[in-house]
């Protein structure tokens, strides 16, 4: 650039005029042409007619791109009718292609999520997957990582592309740190999970749509399930359905096994609720911590290897790692609270309010997914 | 960048253009560089720009800033509708008066459980606006959704604010307020403001106004207009308040699924009301901190309903819907405020006994009218069947009495002071005194004249008219 600069300084030095007057004129013209009504507002042409300034505040250096997406999708008159009425949710989902929204949180990607999501049979024209990223740099590495998953995808083989695909920028600021130690510390779980409480429900909520039947909730570090999981979650058909979580690991013996891992998913005890009732209005009894025992029959306790997979349990709170939902349920309200709601928190919480909208909540001890192991 | 070759001429009489060019290229360069500088040290942004049905949004592009009409921010307009259709006329004259930019308003209409036309009204006036020849008045997208869910309860007035009602009937349109926003909102909306069809005065700077508070929740004070007979004006909305001890205290005592309605004797709560603080003369931009509002018309960032807040269709804290909201988002840490001076005018709606009041008005008028016309016949009878003999009798009073002696005859005065009074006709308040011409009583106490009032009161007033008129003994 040096070569090239040197002779037009040594202009500039000379003759300061010939720089400044193209310069002026220039920057008229830029002003002119990103925003005509700045110059109207300048020259006085609606000034203090109105009762605010409706001159557009867009960058000095090109148009925002916001409305991008919106425009793309309009219909032809810009009009469209929805008959909620005709909407069903029925344990014969697939063959009724009944839409279902798969809803992760994503902070890491794990290309095994992405594998076992792949293996799912569920038609994939009538599959919506919506994925929510914090902002931070540990998000930005997993949307990379992300949008090259997908792209492979819905570019590929018209009948493998997915009906539709949102992705989002959560709008509030992630938790920097996701270890596995501090991620579940007591002290910081509340706060933990008041975010992804909240980026639950803006993920949830705007890309619910008008046709969706069913919602699950799929954490983005859950690596193995069986392929056919959501008709199999779906055939029960209860308005909230939770698969027992576990994790595969290597014993004290160097042998492979599997050991629980979410224990959110309980039925609610005597004791929790005693202790429930003597704590001030902002706590939340969490479970897997010996500082608060709650003496809760956990989910995952109860799997038992010889079983019948289809065996249901009523539950009172849910884990989010695999869990089916009507989308009725989120319709109707029951949404993740980010603040202690009888003192539940997060999916917990969420239980909660779908039972106080006289909704059932269930789960199948013997039916696993299993837990990424760090 | 070809005009900035090292073998600049320099002496030539292209040598302004030149500079010009070279300027120009400058100031390109310098226009790329700053914008390259801008997005570094931000976050990455993927492009879906050649991927089918895949969509990236940033949601704090959505944020909801104060100026939002300056910054292209989309605003969703909640309508729910039942039976709305006589209202939709005007609702619709609201709705081109917007002076928010229309193409930046979505607006989501739920229609429920109607047995009018509302559909097929809703339909026509849509696409009136939406082929206007004025591009300005169209809005920006919009969606018609159909839920039923199948009300038990009537649609008059008073079926719908009698208190028995209220619980149920709050749960419901909670529930049906939720179906409209979940499946409307989109992640590039900023702000979503909820309005009922049946507003009648409202200003066309109405988002603006509100929007300018910078409030997570927002609303105006909600008066309605009202008959004479009751008093010109009236507040409607009692659902915006501000929480207090009172009402504290009575949610304790309630169980866990019971609704406290605000307005209702059964639940006295002893909360300042925000439409109770209205100054008419008021600052309209003083703001009040509020705890439970009213759905007249909210307006709220999109990001509280993002982050989970909704209209609980259960008892949340002890109440339900738009006063749930209120309290719901509040406890989600979010700011929730109501104008007291500015004010929106509802519709004016009869209640049952407001009907009856107005049947009673109506039948009293018909009666008047009646007796009115009958009158004008009596009238009309009167005048043809009977001669006014007035004018002659003065002529020949004169000649009939001229012989006669009336030097025997005493004058009678009668005192009527304290007859006119009221207690006269309740009870019979005696006349005082009647005396004659030299203050002699002929009548002493009057308990004998009222014995029957009608009859003594023509027989006083035919003696003094025919004594103290004609019979003056001092002209002859």
């Amino acid at each position: 650039m040096a070569i090239v600069r040197s002779p037009l300084l040594r202009q500039i030095r000379r003759k300061p005029l010939h720089f400044l007057g193209p310069f002026t004129v220039i920057i008229v013209l830029a002003l002119f042409i990103l925003s005509p009504s700045t110059l109207s507002s300048i020259s006085g042409f609606n000034s203090t007619k109105t009762k605010y300034n409706y001159t557009p505040k867009t960058g000095f250096f090109g148009s925002s791109s916001k409305n991008k997406n919106f425009q793309s999708n309009l219909p032809g008159n810009h009009i469209s009718h929805y008959d909620l009425n005709k909407l069903k949710s029925t344990p014969r989902a697939a063959y009724n292609k009944e839409r279902i929204l798969v809803l992760s949180p994503i902070s890491r990607f794990y290309n095994e999520y992405w594998a076992n999501l792949l293996k799912l049979t569920y038609p994939r024209d009538a599959m919506e997957l919506g994925f929510i990223l914090p902002r931070t740099a540990e998000g930005d590495e997993a949307l990379k990582k992300l949008e090259k998953a997908i792209k492979i995808v819905q570019t590929g083989p018209k009948d493998d592309r997915f009906a539709k695909i949102t992705i989002l920028r959560q709008d509030n600021d992630g938790l920097e740190s996701q270890l596995e130690k501090d991620r579940h510390e007591l002290s910081v779980q509340k706060e933990r999970r008041k975010n992804m409480a909240i980026a639950r429900n803006s993920l949830l909520f705007t890309s619910l749509s008008p046709y969706t039947s069913w919602v699950l909730w799929l954490d983005a570090d859950i690596i193995e399930s069986p392929p056919t999981l959501i008709q199999d979650l779906i055939s029960h058909d209860k308005p909230v359905m939770s698969a027992n979580v576990y994790q595969r690991y290597k014993n004290d013996k160097g042998q492979p096994d599997i050991r629980p891992y979410d224990f959110n998913n309980w039925v609610e005890s005597e004791e929790g609720l005693r202790i429930a009732e003597n704590m001030a209005d902002d706590e939340i009894v969490v479970e897997g911590y010996a500082e608060i025992a709650t003496y809760r029959p956990l989910m995952a306790h109860f799997y038992d290897k010889n079983g019948d997979v289809n065996t249901e349990m009523q539950l009172d709170g849910v884990g989010g790692g695999a869990v089916m939902v009507k989308a009725d349920v989120h319709r109707d309200g029951a949404m993740f609270p980010p603040f202690p709601f009888y003192h539940l928190i997060e999916t917990e919480g969420f239980a909660k309010m779908a039972k106080r909208l006289g909704y059932e909540v269930f789960g199948l001890p013997n039916y696993l997914v299993y837990h990424y192991n760090e | 960048m070809n005009s900035l070759s090292p073998d600049y001429p320099k002496a030539s009489p292209l040598r302004t253009s030149c500079g010009r060019l070279s300027v120009i290229g400058v100031v390109v360069f310098v226009l790329l560089l700053t914008s390259k500088l801008l997005f570094f040290g931000s976050l990455y942004i993927p492009n879906f720009d050649k991927v089918e049905n895949t969509e990236y949004y940033d949601l704090m592009d959505a944020h909801g800033y104060k100026d939002g009409w300056r910054r292209e921010e989309r605003v969703l307009f909640c309508v729910p509708l039942r039976d709305a259709s006589p209202h939709l006329p005007m609702f619709f004259n609201h709705m081109r008066n917007l002076t928010y930019p229309h193409h930046l308003i979505d607006l989501a209409f739920l229609v429920s459980d109607s047995s009018d036309n509302t559909m097929g009204d809703l339909k026509q006036h849509i696409n009136d606006i939406q082929n206007d020849p004025d591009v300005s008045v169209r809005f920006g997208e919009i969606e018609i959704f159909e839920k039923d869910f199948g009300q038990s309860i009537g649609q008059g007035f008073s079926d719908r604010h009698g208190f028995a009602a209220q619980g149920p009937r709050r749960k419901l349109m909670a529930r049906a307020r939720n179906w409209l926003w979940t499946v409307a909102i989109k992640p590039y909306h900023s702000w979503v403001y909820w309005r009922d069809a049946d507003v009648e005065t409202v200003p066309g700077e109405i988002l603006e106004d509100l929007m300018h508070h910078d409030k997570d929740v927002i609303v105006p004070n909600v008066w309605r207009p009202l008959p004479d007979w009751l008093g010109n004006q009236q507040p409607y909305d009692l659902n915006s308040w501000q929480e207090s001890d009172g009402g504290l205290q009575l949610a304790n005592t309630l169980d866990e699924d019971a609704v406290i309605v605000e307005g209702y004797v059964e639940y006295s709560t002893w909360r300042p009301h925000l439409a109770y603080l209205r100054d008419p003369y008021g600052d309209i931009e003083v703001e009040m901190p509020l705890d439970g509002i009213g759905g007249v018309s909210i307006l709220c960032r999109a990001s509280v309903f993002r982050a989970g807040s909704h209209f609980p269709a259960f008892s949340f804290e002890k109440h339900a819907e738009t006063e749930a909201f209120g309290k719901l988002s509040k406890r989600m840490g979010f700011s929730v405020y109501g104008l007291p001076h500015y004010v929106i005018w509802h519709i004016y709606e009869p209640s049952s006994d407001d009907l009856k009041h107005m049947e009673w008005m109506a039948q009293e008028e018909a009666k008047q009218k009646e007796e009115e016309k009958l009158r004008g016949i009596y009238d009309k009878i009167w005048n043809e069947g009977f001669e006014d003999v007035q004018d002659s009798w003065k002529a020949d009073k004169i000649n009939i009495m001229k012989n006669t002696d009336m030097s025997g005859h005493r004058k009678i005065v009668v005192d009527w002071s304290g007859v006119d009074e009221e207690e006269y006709f309740k009870k019979s308040v005696p006349i005082k005194n009647v005396v004659d011409g030299n203050g002699e009583p002929i009548i002493a106490g009057a308990d004998a004249v009222s014995g029957d009032k009608a009859a003594a009161d023509d027989e006083t007033q035919l003696t003094e008219k025919d004594i103290l008129a004609n019979f003056d003994p001092t002209k002859e």
